[in-house]
């Protein structure tokens, strides 16, 4: 599922949760123009949503309400219960559809039908307007929601033919009557490819809708033509292939007896009458072999446009696929006697094996029951006998009456049984608490059931589908029905289905707002997260006191059992405040895609002013960080990219005499790599010439003359960082107001990150930008000077290192020590932080030196004594005192001591 | 493709667009003896067919693909199903 789909799922989701809000809250100020017009906005904006995804039973509906609402607004029509209820119906209509696209990630075509018929229901609150009334009218007789049962007979005998045999290899007929809309050609439709590329087509035409005019009033624009479609295909995927417009079609399934249309001339009767004797006899004695030879040899010798010939031709048809229908066979041998069509409606139960039981089910006015809903159906009334077979003589008869009652009135109202039998059920009750008894009921029940038995067994007669077009619903609701019944067989007697029909015809998905699913996003504010950051934080600095506590249980109290109990407990608090860190740090995590997304835009505006030619790509977009983190990389980022842009990447004309490919090529690439993310930049443009940068350097007095001929290149390079440090002569509105490179090292250094450039004349630059993963924890190390202790941040930290005071040299009244070879500056912190005293030395004359690496050098802290490293939660010191740059913030340890943690960037500055 | 106007045959190829009713039609109008050639049609927009079917003109030579051929048939042949609907 594409991240688009999902934000439109969640948002899906809020705006219905809104739209019922506004619908309730107008409830009671049916008369607020502003409700009205934000609901207005949260339907139109939902559709509009939808259409950007291929949910046309969704968009439909919205569409529809969106109408109604804008018809609201306009105050053509007013504000009613009854409106609402139908909107909500809608919005319900789309949560459930939310719910499916959520699971399956597409919309079932099957829903085409019941969004068609919300959408009938919420246009049909909207008045038509005048000029609108007679083009709604006109299409309505066209409509082919009430069209004419199909005209079989127009289908010619070859396709009819075709039919059956398909129809006999299983599969399902429909007779489509596509209608297309009259001002369907300026939508893009052609209705005529439309009728052609139908599924499983057989036999199809196009029809005028009505006596063509004059050519010279035709309109060829307007669609006047109906196609009819005879097709052999399943009913879902009619459905899907027409579910953008159902309105315009009507699918009817065709018994294939049905098509069983003997025509032709009527001529040569009687005499043939000596083929229908045989035949018959043939017939009785069920030779059926006999039966088609005979029938293969009066078809060569009979002309084929005589109707008898056609009528042989079906009897042939039928030997062939299904020869048990000795009913159908003597029928059409009948017919040849009267050269009249033969009377199927004579012909009683399933027509063909093979085709389904739907295509020729009657309308279904009761609910038809499977043998499992019926035996599941006699079981619930066998055991409300049972319950009316109970002693009548207990206090609390009526409530049983009661409730058997209202148990027999749901499961007849959910089998669409007619008012009258509930009406009866209900009679029986009165009676019943009236004489305080089972009895009437326990003997209305006993009749039903006795009559229920006797109906069973016999189907209803099953006449051709040809007259019904109601077969579509589905016998679904009942087993729901009878499986609620089953589950809560004591429903309160006031909940019994008002009225049969309504129940019966309620969709099998139906969903109403009690049972709304929860969304599975959560918008959360910020601040509260940011809360549990904080308690988690002090949860971990709590924990921490856990290990102080042993060691004062062993050395002070001196119960060593005790204190290790303490530990091992602190082992488990530890594990568990670590996940809890961990997962509440998940959830702010932020892919770098959110910062990424603006680059294709911006890159595109930048290169078209500055006539460049540029690709960007974009790698590992779903990269997660810290929202602040990445929040944080956003302005530096845009920096980067303007500089790769302006100075990098060259003209074409520039890049072509390089031999290198005329577009020149921007690569963003997110990583993560153990704790952190990388953020590379690399573009293939003319990279930075050390030699120039040296020169502006020594220019704007950057550098001295020793150090212009001393640095190397990539020394050289890494001065674009320096404040104010600009290459170009004319200021841009782009860049070159030397406020870049360096602005961007301090923005990344602010969120604890690094930034490395590297460079080859001619072929490009690399800028990679290293950043934590996250930075409400940090690992500081904490170090003891003149008796008050420190931290400093562990990413700075290179080595600790004890120094024999003899090894200290000092070179120009700098103290340095070499160390692996290095020469590294010491400074005694002491004196960088104005603490009248001199590093302690410790038992051995040595020095504790804290090596730590700063822009990229090492410099030894002279400090008195090293402590452990503690994981803590890194404040910023709060109002003025922030001003001390020299301190990055305070963390409370596990003792309840404030540490005070350096900032070791500033300190050396 | 398109429609050919020659003399008095228009010659329908390959796919004949919405936007050719118009033309067609016009022409029909000025040409009512005109004759039309589908033998290179594939398909033609239900626009066409409806111009074809009002003006229901000699047809030269019905489409080689067959299934268009039978479509047309049953729209334009002058025998069974050409009165309109009920």
């Amino acid at each position: 599922m594409s991240p688009l789909l999902e934000q439109f799922i969640a948002e899906g989701r809020d705006f219905l949760q809104d739209i019922g809000e506004k619908l309730m809250a107008l409830e009671g100020a049916p008369d607020s123009v502003e409700l009205m017009t934000e609901l207005f906005r949260l339907v139109h904006t939902l559709k509009g949503n939808s259409g950007l995804f291929k949910f046309p039973e969704m968009t439909r509906v919205l569409h529809a309400g969106e109408d109604l609402m804008d018809s609201v607004r306009d105050g053509r029509v007013t504000y009613s219960e009854e409106l609402a209820d139908c909107l909500l119906d809608a919005m319900d209509f789309v949560g459930l559809l939310l719910d499916e696209i959520e699971t399956t990630g597409a919309t079932d075509a099957g829903h085409a039908e019941q969004s068609n018929e919300l959408a009938q229901v919420l246009r049909a609150l909207i008045p038509a307007r005048e000029d609108e009334a007679e083009t709604t009218a006109a299409s309505e007789t066209a409509s082919p929601a009430n069209a004419t049962p199909p005209d079989l007979a127009r289908i010619p005998e070859g396709s009819r033919l075709a039919a059956w045999h398909l129809a006999a290899a299983g599969h399902a007929l429909f007779w489509i009557a596509y209608h297309p809309d009259e001002e369907c050609f300026f939508k893009g439709d052609d209705p005529f490819h439309q009728a052609r590329q139908s599924p499983g087509l057989i036999w199809g035409e196009a029809v005028a809708r009505a006596p063509w005019p004059p050519l010279v009033e035709l309109d060829c624009y307007r669609c006047q033509t109906n196609f009819h479609l005879l097709v052999a295909a399943e009913r879902a995927e009619l459905d899907e292939y027409f579910r953008y417009l159902p309105e315009q079609v009507a699918i009817q399934p065709v018994a294939p007896l049905a098509l069983v249309i003997p025509e032709g001339l009527p001529n040569g009767g009687p005499v043939y009458g000596d083929f229908v004797g045989e035949a018959r006899a043939l017939l009785d004695a069920d030779d059926l072999a006999g039966l088609a030879a005979a029938g293969l040899s009066l078809l060569e010798l009979s002309s084929a446009q005589l109707w008898l010939s056609s009528d042989l031709r079906w009897l042939l048809a039928v030997l062939e696929t299904s020869p048990e229908r000795r009913d159908v066979l003597r029928l059409l041998i009948e017919a040849l006697n009267t050269l009249t069509l033969p009377d199927w409606s004579s012909i009683t139960a399933s027509v063909n094996a093979s085709v389904p039981e739907a295509a020729l089910a009657p309308a279904p006015k009761k609910v038809a029951l499977s043998a499992e809903d019926r035996t599941r159906l006699d079981a619930i009334f066998s055991v409300q006998s049972d319950i009316l077979s109970l002693p009548d003589a207990v206090d609390w008869l009526p409530g049983r009456l009661i409730s058997v009652a209202a148990t027999l009135a749901a499961c007849l109202a959910n089998q669409g049984e007619a008012a009258e039998e509930v009406d009866e059920v209900n009679e029986a009750l009165a009676t019943a608490l009236a004489e305080r008894s089972a009895g009437p009921l326990r003997n209305w029940l006993a009749a039903f059931r006795e009559d229920a038995v006797q109906a069973t067994p016999t189907d209803d007669p099953a006449p051709l589908a040809e007259s019904e077009d109601d077969v579509s619903e589905s016998p679904a609701p009942t087993v729901v029905a009878a499986a609620l019944a089953t589950s809560a067989p004591v429903p309160a007697v006031g909940r019994r289905a008002p009225d049969s029909a309504a129940s019966g015809s309620e969709p099998k998905f139906g969903r109403r707002a009690d049972d709304a699913q929860v969304g599975k996003v959560l918008k959360v504010d910020q601040a509260k997260v940011d809360q549990l950051m904080n308690l988690i934080g002090e949860m971990v600095v709590a924990k921490n006191s856990l290990p102080y506590l042993a060691s004062r249980a062993e050395n002070q109290f001196h119960v060593p059992e005790f204190g290790r109990e303490i530990k091992a407990q602190y082992a488990v608090i530890n594990r568990i405040a670590e996940e809890m860190q961990d997962a509440i740090m998940r959830v702010r995590m932020t892919p770098v895609s959110f910062v990424f997304q603006r680059f294709p835009r911006l890159v595109r505006d930048i290169s078209r002013k500055l006539g460049k030619e540029v690709e960007l790509v974009l790698e590992g977009e779903d990269t997660e960080a810290d929202k602040n983190i990445i929040e944080a990389l956003a302005d530096p980022l845009v920096h980067i990219v303007r500089n790769s842009l302006d100075h990098g990447l060259e003209v074409p004309e520039q890049r072509v005499a390089a031999g290198k490919p005329r577009v020149g090529r921007l690569l963003i690439r997110a990583t993560q790599e153990s704790d952190r993310v990388l953020i590379e930049i690399i573009d293939d443009g003319r990279g930075i010439d050390p030699a120039v940068i040296k020169r502006k350097a020594y220019e704007k007095g950057v550098i001295d003359e020793a150090t212009l001929d001393r640095i190397g290149d990539q020394e050289a390079i890494n001065l674009v960082f320096g404040a104010g440090f600009s290459t170009v002569e004319a200021v841009s509105d782009l860049s070159g107001r030397g406020v870049g490179m360096d602005v961007v090292r301090s923005a990344i250094d602010k969120v604890g990150g690094t930034v490395a450039l590297t460079s080859t004349t001619g072929k490009g630059t690399t800028l990679r930008l290293s950043l934590p993963l996250s930075m409400a924890v940090s690992n500081v190390m904490i170090i003891e000077s003149d008796r008050q202790i420190f931290g400093v941040p562990m990413d700075m930290v290179v080595e600790t290192v004890r120094l024999p005071r003899d090894d200290i040299h000092t070179i120009k009244r700098q103290k340095t020590i070499v160390l692996r070879g290095r020469i590294v500056p010491l400074v005694a912190l002491n004196d960088l932080l104005a603490v009248p005293a001199e590093p302690a030395v410790n038992a051995d004359d040595e020095l504790a030196a804290l090596v730590v690496r700063v822009g990229g050098e090492q410099v030894g802290l002279l400090v008195d004594d090293f402590r452990e490293v503690v994981d803590v939660i890194l404040k910023p010191l709060p109002g003025d005192l922030a001003r001390l740059t020299r301190y990055a913030g305070t963390a409370l340890l596990g003792d309840g001591t404030v540490l005070m943690v350096l900032n070791p960037k500033e300190l050396f500055r | 493709m398109s429609i050919e106007y020659i003399k008095k045959i228009a010659r329908l190829t390959e796919f004949v667009s919405v936007e050719e009713a118009e033309g067609l039609l016009e022409w029909l109008q000025a040409n009512p003896k005109g004759k039309v050639d589908l033998a290179a049609c594939t398909h033609l927009h239900a626009a066409n067919l409806q111009v074809l079917m009002a003006a229901r003109p000699n047809i030269a030579a019905w489409p080689e693909n067959t299934d268009l051929a039978s479509w047309l048939r049953s729209a334009l042949e002058p025998s069974i199903n050409s009165l309109p609907e009920k």
